[in-house]
């Protein structure tokens, strides 16, 4: 029975190793392959941190079942060896770890740059928004520039509205400003691996470069009330032409008089 | 036994007894399940002011709440008064009859022209023939040829020719479903705008009881047409905690459209079907009456009401809800501004700001003269109109006796859109059952000078700045189509 349980801590080890080994080639962690530039970065993170705990994690098994075994098959009354206590394992267990968050922490810092820091943004977005994405409680609403000018902060005449659907172009890097109407919100399109909170007061610009063209979904990532489950929206990526286009037509929409569609309809 | 050994005991036989106690409540809810899940349409207060007889009938004859459960079910049974503008869903299919037994019946089925077959279907619904009203039971169903077997004829004759409708009602049961998910935890199970979360809202999710929508494209005496409530359904309403559902497929939301109007009928069907009986037959109407009457006369008057006269009554409410919500949708009841936007242009805002301060329009005595909506009404002490006792807090109150405050236009937010077209709307038919009235007999170009103002408002360096005099401009041009010559 001793033995048993000694091979019962080597079994899952091996089934971990095997699940971590073949888990990237088939994208079980995620809901598709990255569509985005930033998604292969953060997903190179991901993996990194998938080997580090996966080494850790067999390690530590290995070593427990190692001290099972060594128990099981030891000659009777022999006496244990008594290590609690010693200094030189509680140093080494505190110093590997630290030392390996700390290679986290520096290797990451190029990704979170390129995310983050406005500096490091693509030249072609940063100044130049495409959208402002206002969470509020239970929906995004989204105001374009008027086509042909920029966004501004505030509302601008001529500014083009809609709700629950953002057209960005596909293939290039788009750049939004992320803001809340309300309470924390977070704008998380997983299949972009862009998640980025939406904080009272504050604009945040949100930049990705998607990789092809098609509907992905939006969500809020942060449980910002009741119909939090609600707020579910979608990212439109096409081509610049399509989104121009899709642009004009929300623009003639949003200028509709009532009257030049009833002429329409009824020459239909 | 010290204290400490009789507290210990004490606990032990504690922790054992709720352990039973656990276990037996698990095995319980195992058995039976959670709690009663069945729910119900409640009734309305005015309805529950009425003596139990005018409620529930005398003897046999039935009173407001059976009518009500007769004509409209519950959420678990529904039952469709055909009469009404509902598109119930299911195909209308005349019955060829091979072969038949008590068992079953060979049949094929013709769809009605320009109808399709359900390709999913397990009953049908006898229309016309003998067997009309019954349910029978569909197996081995087959979309393509409409062949099928019927089970559980239990007595019912077929004959060719009869008319069925199969899978009758997919459209309603399938907006009742999605309406209980999405949308009855505001605007509760009868869609009396008191769901679980509405007590947390403001404003207040609306009560469909009244038939009354806001945001309409139909004249200021129409309904709200199914387009309407769509757009609604799509956009949500910008200002409120009503979301977009932009994301549903059309066939969900015109499911919900269909059962929103089922849910405003019966709100409606029951608010005339008691406005009938209130005065004579409320308890406090009877209190007063038994002064110089016997209850049992009352009683016996109400019988022969409910038995002679009120299947007249209920057969004239459903002609009125079948007319007004079949004209709701038509191209009479929808607004057409006779001519185009006036070009958006200083000029235009300026004669707009003179006619929102003349005293014809007298937009600012509500909205305030700077637009800030808070004009002079919202200072006054109303009365309700129905039970004549004034509000508490001053200010206007709208038919669901919220109170209603003008809107601030300067906040860019537009509930029932920001197209010129739905200002436009919104002005000429006002907005049903608040205090914003019609102004339909303004002529439509003064309407379009209005909207163009109220589109300006949001984009004024300082309130009010838009001068009635020639002056410098106020705030930048709105919209596509800038005057010429600018």
């Amino acid at each position: 029975m001793k033995k048993f349980w000694a091979l019962f801590f080597w079994f899952w080890p091996l089934v971990a190793l095997y699940v971590c080994l073949i888990a990237p080639g088939r994208n079980w962690w995620f809901p598709s392959k990255p569509l985005s530039t930033l998604g292969h970065q953060i997903d190179g993170l991901f993996y990194l941190i998938l080997i580090i705990v996966t080494v850790t994690f067999v390690g530590t098994e290995f070593a427990l079942g190692y001290a099972l075994w060594k128990s099981a098959v030891s000659e009777p009354g022999k006496k244990a060896w008594f290590s609690h206590g010693s200094h030189r394992l509680e140093i080494v267990w505190t110093i590997v770890p630290a030392f390996v968050l700390v290679f986290i922490s520096f290797y990451q810092l190029d990704v979170l740059a390129d995310i983050r820091v406005l500096s490091r943004f693509p030249e072609s977005v940063k100044e130049a928004p495409v959208a402002e994405v206002m969470a509020r409680q239970f929906e995004w609403r989204i105001r374009y520039p008027k086509p042909g000018t920029e966004l501004m902060t505030s509302p601008q005449p001529g500014d083009l509205y809609f709700v629950n659907e953002v057209h960005v172009p596909a293939t290039v890097p788009t750049m939004i400003n992320l803001r809340t109407q309300d309470v924390q919100h977070a704008f998380f399109v997983p299949r972009l691996r862009v998640k980025q909170d939406a904080v009272p007061g504050l604009i945040i610009q949100v930049w990705f470069e998607i990789e092809e063209a098609g509907d992905y979904e939006l969500l809020c990532a942060e449980l910002c009330g009741w119909g939090h489950y609600k707020m579910k929206a979608r990212i439109v990526a096409e081509s610049p032409e399509g989104v121009s286009a899709y642009l004009t037509r929300l623009e003639r929409e949003q200028n509709e008089d009532g009257v030049q569609e009833a002429e329409t309809a009824s020459v239909k | 036994m010290t204290d400490l050994k009789r507290l210990g005991l004490a606990i032990m036989l504690h922790t054992a007894w709720l352990k039973r106690a656990g276990i037996a409540g698990i095995l319980a809810i195992v058995a039976t399940g959670c709690s009663d899940n069945s729910s119900s349409f409640s009734i309305s207060d005015r309805t529950s002011s009425l003596i139990p007889e005018a409620q529930s009938g005398v003897a046999d004859t039935p009173g407001v709440v059976d009518l009500l459960e007769e004509k409209f079910g519950n959420p678990q049974q529904l039952k469709a008064w055909t009469k009404l503008p509902v598109q119930w869903g299911g195909a209308a299919a005349s019955v060829e009859v091979f072969a038949a037994d008590a068992e079953g019946a060979k049949v094929r089925f013709t769809v009605a022209d320009g109808q399709e077959f359900p390709a999913k279907a397990t009953f049908v619904n006898v229309v016309t023939g003998s067997g009309a009203g019954k349910t029978l039971g569909l197996s081995s169903w087959d979309a393509a040829t409409g062949e099928a077997v019927l089970t559980g004829l239990d007595g019912v004759v077929l004959a060719s020719g009869d008319t069925c409708s199969i899978d009758g009602g997919a459209v309603i049961r399938s907006g009742r479903v999605l309406y209980m998910r999405h949308c009855s935890h505001c605007h509760g199970t009868a869609g009396d705008g008191n769901g679980p979360t509405a007590q947390y809202l403001y404003p207040r999710p609306r009560d469909y009881r009244h038939g009354v929508f806001k945001f309409t494209s139909t004249n200021d005496m129409s309904k709200v047409s199914r387009e309407d409530l769509l757009r609604v359904l799509r956009y949500g309403i910008p200002g409120t905690y009503m979301p977009s559902f932009l994301l549903m497929k059309d066939e969900e939301l015109t499911a919900i459209v269909e059962y929103v109007r089922l849910l405003s009928m019966r709100g409606e069907f029951e608010r005339k079907l008691v406005n009938e009986l209130v005065s004579d037959y409320s308890a406090d109407a009877v209190e007063s009456r038994l002064k110089d009457e016997q209850r049992a006369d009352i009683v016996a008057e109400l019988g022969e009401f409910l038995s002679e006269d009120l299947p007249g009554v209920v057969d004239g409410i459903g002609g009125e809800l079948e007319e007004s919500w079949v004209a709701a949708d038509t191209e009479e009841a929808r607004i057409i501004p006779s001519v185009p936007r006036v070009p958006d242009s200083e000029e235009s805002r300026r004669r707009g700001r003179e006619l929102y301060l003349s005293k014809t329009l007298n937009c600012a005595d509500c909205h305030g003269i700077d637009g800030a909506g808070n004009g002079p009404q919202t200072m006054v002490y109303e009365k309700n109109p129905v039970t004549n006792v004034p509000y508490n807090e001053p200010g206007l109150h709208d038919v669901w006796d919220n109170l209603n405050q003008p809107r601030n236009l300067h906040t860019g937010i537009f509930r029932g859109g920001r197209r010129p077209i739905d200002l436009f709307c919104r002005i000429h038919a006002g907005i049903k059952g608040s205090r914003m009235p019609s102004f339909k007999n303004t002529p439509h170009e003064d309407i379009w000078h209005i909207v163009n103002y109220v589109l300006s408002i949001p984009f004024e360096p300082e309130p009010g700045a838009t001068g009635l005099a020639a002056g410098p401009i106020a705030a930048p041009l709105v919209g596509a189509t800038p005057a010429a010559g600018e």
